[in-house]
């Protein structure tokens, strides 16, 4: 932090004219070169002395990247260069994934989401991505391009560790595939930042719900926490949970405090982890009922 | 390092440069074309006061690369005015007090100029939301807020 | 210098628009770092301790030279001398000595700033570590490492009383009467320690300068700054050098609150200039090193200690502060001073003992920031009265009612109080926030509350700061007017026009002021700080708008062959009373009139010159703090505070807030209630966010993500700015200043809202959603 280079440090500026071309330079290069979309992570990144790269390959404009498709049978293909207004002022996004509305809401501001991409949050591994749950809990897969042509990859498998992905050299994000929402289904964001808005998430609450006749309780209930592990989470004890028996309000905050036991905050300057700790008790209380109280009105 | 050729639309006028592949946006359009309305008062995207259009939408130009340009618009706070008359937003903003020190002013007019272009009658909450991005220290928002209800009532 | 009748001329008291307000909308409007140097700028970086403590043991710089585009490096050893505005404690440059993470050690100027900056790199320098000091209160004590073992040497103003051999770089005490004694008649007591961080001013604009020096040795800087007049003064200090060969030129300021005052960065740039034979030198602050490398606030440790009678009067109060001064206090050791004299509050106190210590840390620089330990002191002050008030079964504005200062108190100084509005001011706060009823707060785990806080502030300056304008017209009687007064945002020059208008007796919009102040043409100002300028400057520019209207009435007078004082000026028209004769102003300001016999001439260019200096500031007596005027005034105020405590999260939130300020005479009504609201967010900023972390000296957090300040979306439903007019007899038309105070009282405000709502005492700001959450669980008000 403390030497930061007063504007950007050097390197080339590469635009391939096709997905084959970036994913060949991209290996060719491993190490030296980097795919960015909206720039808004890697520039203030590389700015601040993290990552020396000789290269940086402009993938936005490539096949597909823009482009936002939805299908009734299909779902949602949300290209991965959409940038995150584009994304809530999509209707068809709207319409289908408001959760995915709700969440890019949220981030920075609007100027940084012009040019932010729910791709890029991804591709970061950014513990504290506000769009990250939701892509977790509309089970999100991902479109990657790489050295051996397309292939996909479910998200829920796909972070590594903090700021570690399955992405290889060679491998371009080029599509957020969502399946078609669930009947019913309900959610909720909550973000907990410094400022009433434009922070980023101190600590991150989703929460997502729909009719399932085939649980005991009748219902599906999912929870996904940012900023409080080292990678986005879904804590799989809450649905479980949940799901066992009838939902009351004190199986809600018993959930909550499952979610707080299962998450591992840290310290930092942002807030304490015993802070964190609770404030996943706090807002997964309010997530989950505000989720629960819609899904009964139903 | 590898210099590249745009052409652009800059308020209104084309032009051609050549550019590093490491200059911002912002610096192209202080350094090359002597814009200095658009202010760096960060570099980092938080501050907002680089913010100009770029095809219609408010971005931080600290955080884009003039390569990344070729074709583009670019509007900036010195393209707001039209043959030497304010636009609404330069007129209530100004007359509502909304400027004090000035420095952050050109970003907050790009903002909520690209507001009432795609919400003529926001809310004040919506003025809020659209503003997060740009940092003022002097006016607490307060006449800026008060000026952009002002040019979207007109 | 007075103008205190009834008749109040046009345009005073009158909002008219900003004179450079369609410059700043339309992007035209120049600040320093968008002036055009051509292809011969160079860019300097600066090379910068990264330990808070250390002995340099050798610094080598000859590996710069290997990297194409490199003109000049320089260090400290080829400036020996001292600088500083009142004790001289810096090198342009490090010597033999680094004393805080970002202390510039070597300045480099090459073709480009990321040349320069890849040249910092290739600098050697060899540091001993040593010890560092990071707490006051430690630093204080006999234990402590000596941040300034040469204290005893340094050149000091005489009111600043070091204690050489200590980390105390100023002491200032106040004995008034026997608070000793005082604590048996007391009813009610309250004994507190709080612990205020270091902030910085953040101003949207980070430093900037142009550094040139000539074939001559004469140098120029082209400076964002609030202080060319003292900048040119301590530079040409510092350098051994004549005043009149340094000339500053001062474009708009995007904001200071106090950071561009005095010298910080601007030193280093013209120290690098000297070496590029003419080339001029650019050095722009990153918004990184804004944060700690320029000036910041005095962190500050205080304990009070004050108790009242059965009915609520104040007896007695007991202070020490401990202000984290900072690894150079040149500036700072007077806001110690400020803030012991001003100790007690705004209240009536009979027994008073405070010790108020300025001490040597290894941190970033304290220096001038708005409300010069003010905001600090009120933060703690302001909640202990609210403790006391409750203690003694009082309601906290009776209390204040009771106790605060009014026309003819006696002060903490022993001095006597002019005039002031303080009581009404209270009383419109309280009205405004609906003081006693309670609100419903939005929704079931929220809890709302009310605070208010009283504050006070006297310009904080040498007791001979002075001001000085000139006034001169055009051959078509448009007015310039000359100051050294900067407009950082407050809206100077726009009053600046006001006043010489009405004084004149011109036409608003026929007076321009000569800007960008520069010291080769400008008349003379101290700085442009301490709220001072409307006061002052505006005393400098009615007498020179004055000596102008004598000039062209005696050019009349003699032309008429009439009495002077029967002509007048009026709307820009020479009348005379007694004929009803009339002569426009133009022509005549620059050419005069004809003899009455038409032989000959009468008069000439006319320009008038005014200055203005306090002659009446008495000095303190250095071991009881007393004098008979210790400063040219005081303006007061208060603010009141609507908060809503979120009990899931901590989180506060500002609904409503009130400032109404006692400023003697409202110029530009408008821009004094501009100043109320941004100096309330400010405020509010201050109380709910802000804090420079540092940790064994070093920042965790300089830059906008972690260091946050207020946005759009964080600012109250409404904030109430009421102007109350209490007439300062020195002032011009009664003005006295208001761009410091909107910011002071409103961190205890703030606080004594969250008692008021939640039951939990915050001992510090900022009141984090952390912070208040986990003093609500320890306080048992959530699980």
């Amino acid at each position: 932090m403390i030497n930061v280079h007063p504007g950007l440090p050097s390197f080339d500026y590469i635009q391939p004219g096709s997905l084959a071309e970036a994913s060949s330079f991209l290996a060719e290069h491993q190490g030296e070169a980097r795919p960015f979309m909206g720039g808004t992570d890697i520039f203030v990144r590389l700015r601040d002395g993290f990552g020396d790269y000789k290269y940086l390959v402009d993938v936005k404009k490539l096949d597909g990247m823009g482009t936002i498709n939805f299908d009734p049978a299909e779902g949602l293909t949300l290209g991965a260069a959409v940038d995150m207004n584009r994304v809530i002022g999509s209707e068809i996004i709207q319409e289908h994934y408001p959760l995915l509305v709700e969440a890019a809401g949220r981030v920075a501001s609007y100027q940084l989401r012009s040019r932010a991409t729910i791709a890029g949050n991804i591709c970061n591994a950014s513990p504290a991505g506000d769009t990250i749950g939701a892509c977790l809990l509309l089970d999100a897969s991902l479109q990657v391009h790489g050295s051996r042509g397309f292939r996909t990859e479910p998200l829920n498998s796909f972070f590594l560790g903090p700021g570690q992905t399955k992405l290889e050299p060679g491998d371009i994000l080029t599509a957020i595939k969502l399946p078609p929402p669930p009947e019913g289904l309900v959610s909720r964001y909550i973000k907990l930042g410094r400022n009433q808005a434009s922070d980023l998430a101190i600590v991150g609450v989703t929460a997502a719900g729909y009719p399932d006749r085939g649980r005991p309780s009748g219902y599906r209930i999912r929870l996904a926490l940012a900023s409080v592990a080292p990678v986005p989470m879904v804590v799989e004890e809450v649905e479980s949970f949940l799901s066992g028996e009838e939902v009351t309000e004190q199986r809600i905050a018993a959930a909550a405090r499952i979610a707080q036991e299962a998450c591992s905050p840290i310290s930092d300057v942002r807030a304490s982890a015993r802070y964190r700790e609770m404030m996943v008790r706090n807002l997964s209380q309010q997530a989950l009922l505000s989720v629960w109280k819609s899904l009964k009105a139903a | 390092m590898a210099n590249h050729t745009i052409t652009l639309k800059i308020n209104g006028e084309l032009e051609r440069l050549e550019v590093a592949s490491n200059l911002t946006l912002l610096s192209m359009l202080r350094q090359k074309l002597t814009l200095t309305g658009t202010k760096n008062g960060c570099h980092a995207g938080e501050c907002g006061a680089c913010t100009v259009l770029m095809n219609g939408e408010p971005v931080n130009s600290c955080l884009v690369l003039a390569a990344e340009c070729d074709g583009a618009d670019i509007v900036t706070v010195e393209g707001l005015a039209r043959d030497g008359r304010l636009n609404p937003v330069q007129e209530a903003v100004k007359d509502a007090g909304g400027v004090q020190c000035g420095f952050c002013t050109p970003g907050i007019l790009i903002s909520a100029h690209a507001l009432l272009e795609r919400s003529p009658n926001p809310s004040e909450d919506e003025i809020k939301d659209a503003l997060v991005g740009n940092l003022c220290r002097c006016t607490g928002y307060v006449r800026i807020i008060d000026g952009i209800k002002q040019a979207a009532s007109l | 210098m007075t103008d205190n009748t009834t008749v109040i001329p046009s345009p005073i008291g009158e909002s008219v628009p900003r004179l450079e307000g369609r410059e700043k909308v339309t992007g035209t409007a120049l600040f320093a770092d968008d002036i055009q140097f051509g292809a011969g700028l160079l860019h300097a970086r600066i090379k910068r301790s990264p330990h808070p403590h250390a002995r340099i043991l050798s610094i080598k710089t000859e590996r710069v030279w290997e990297l194409p585009g490199v003109k000049a490096v320089v260090t400290g050893e080829e400036f020996p001398g001292y600088m500083g505005l009142y004790l001289q404690d810096r090198h342009i440059f490090c010597r033999d000595r680094v004393r805080y993470v970002g202390d510039p050690v070597a300045g480099v100027a090459a073709v480009d700033e990321e040349t320069a900056q890849r040249a910092l790199d290739l600098i050697d320098v060899e540091y001993e570590v040593l010890e560092a000091v990071t707490d006051p209160e430690i630093g204080a004590g006999p234990q402590a490492p000596l941040i300034h073992p040469d204290l005893g040497h340094y050149v000091v103003a005489d009111f600043i009383l070091p204690k050489p051999g200590s980390n105390i770089s100023n002491h200032f005490k106040i004995r008034k009467g026997d608070a000793h004694s005082a604590w048996a008649g007391c009813a009610a007591m309250v004994e507190r320690k709080y612990r205020i961080p270091h902030i910085q001013h953040v101003p949207i604009e980070p430093h900037a300068v142009t550094a040139q020096m000539d074939g001559e040795g004469k140098l120029t800087l082209w400076n964002s700054s609030q202080s060319p007049f003292a900048q040119r003064n301590l530079i040409a200090q510092g350098l051994g050098i004549s005043q009149s060969d340094i000339r500053v030129i001062a474009p708009y300021v995007g904001g200071g609150f106090g950071s561009k005052a005095g010298v910080s960065m601007e030193a280093l740039a013209v120290a690098i200039a000297m070496k590029t034979r003419g080339r001029p030198v650019k050095l722009l602050l990153t918004r990184e090193e804004e944060f700690y490398t320029a000036f910041v606030r005095q962190a500050l440790v205080a304990h009070f200690k004050m108790g009242c009678d059965k009915n609520g009067k104040l007896l007695v109060m007991e202070n020490r502060f401990y202000w984290g001064g900072g690894a150079y206090t040149e500036y700072g050791v007077n806001v110690t001073r400020a803030a012991g004299y001003s100790s007690s509050g705004p209240y009536e106190v009979p027994n008073v003992r405070t010790d108020s210590y300025c001490v040597y840390t290894n941190h970033p620089v304290g220096g001038p920031m708005r409300g010069f330990g003010m905001p600090e002191m009120h933060a703690g002050l302001e909640q202990c009265i609210d403790e006391l008030a409750l203690e003694i079964g009082l309601d906290p504005v009776e209390f204040r009612r009771i106790n605060c200062i009014k026309t003819g108190s006696i002060l903490v100084t022993g001095s006597k109080m002019h005039p002031t509005g303080l009581p009404e001011c209270i009383d419109k706060v309280a009205r405004a926030i609906n003081w006693g009823a309670p609100s419903a707060p939005e929704g079931p785990d929220k809890k709302r509350g009310k605070g208010i806080s009283l504050m006070w502030k006297a310009p904080a300056m040498p007791p001979n700061a002075g001001s000085s304008a000139w006034v001169e017209l055009t051959e078509d009687a448009k007015v310039v007017v000359g100051v050294g007064g900067q407009d950082i945002g407050q809206g100077t020059f726009t009053v600046a026009a006001q006043m010489a208008a009405a004084a004149l007796g011109v036409p608003y919009d026929w007076v321009r002021v000569a800007t960008p102040v520069d010291t080769l043409y400008s008349p003379y100002e101290w700085q442009t700080v301490a709220s001072r300028l409307t006061w002052s400057m505006g005393n400098a520019i009615v007498n020179a708008a004055k000596d102008a209207r004598r000039q062209i009435l005696e050019t009349v007078a003699q032309a008429w062959d009439e009495e002077l004082e029967k002509l007048d000026i009026i709307n820009g028209v020479v009348v005379s009373y007694l004929s009803e004769r009339e002569i426009p102003l133009k022509n005549l300001v620059i050419y005069g009139l004809p003899k009455p016999d038409g032989q000959g001439w009468v008069g000439g260019p006319v320009i008038g010159r005014g200055s203005f200096m306090p002659t009446y500031v008495t000095g303190l007596d250095p071991e009881t703090g007393q004098g008979e005027r210790a400063v040219v005034h005081y303006t007061t105020g208060a603010q009141a505070v609507e908060v809503e405590v979120d009990l899931v999260t901590g989180r506060v939130k500002v609904i409503r807030g009130a400032a109404a300020f006692d400023v003697g005479r409202a110029i530009n009504p408008e821009l004094v209630q501009a100043q109320m609201e941004g100096g309330f967010v400010q405020g509010l900023s201050s109380a709910l966010f802000e804090d420079l972390m540092l940790k064994d000296g070093i920042p965790q957090n300089p830059s906008f993500v972690d260091y946050r300040i207020a946005t759009s979306s964080d600012i109250p439903e409404d904030i109430q700015a009421m102007i109350v007019e209490v007439p300062q007899d020195d002032g011009p038309w009664g003005a006295r200043g208001i761009g410091e105070h909107a910011m002071v009282p409103t961190i205890p405000a703030i606080a004594n809202a969250i008692y008021d709502a939640v039951g939990v005492r915050m001992d510090g700001p900022p009141f984090t959603s952390e912070k208040v959450y986990l003093a609500m669980l320890e306080a048992r008000v959530v699980e």
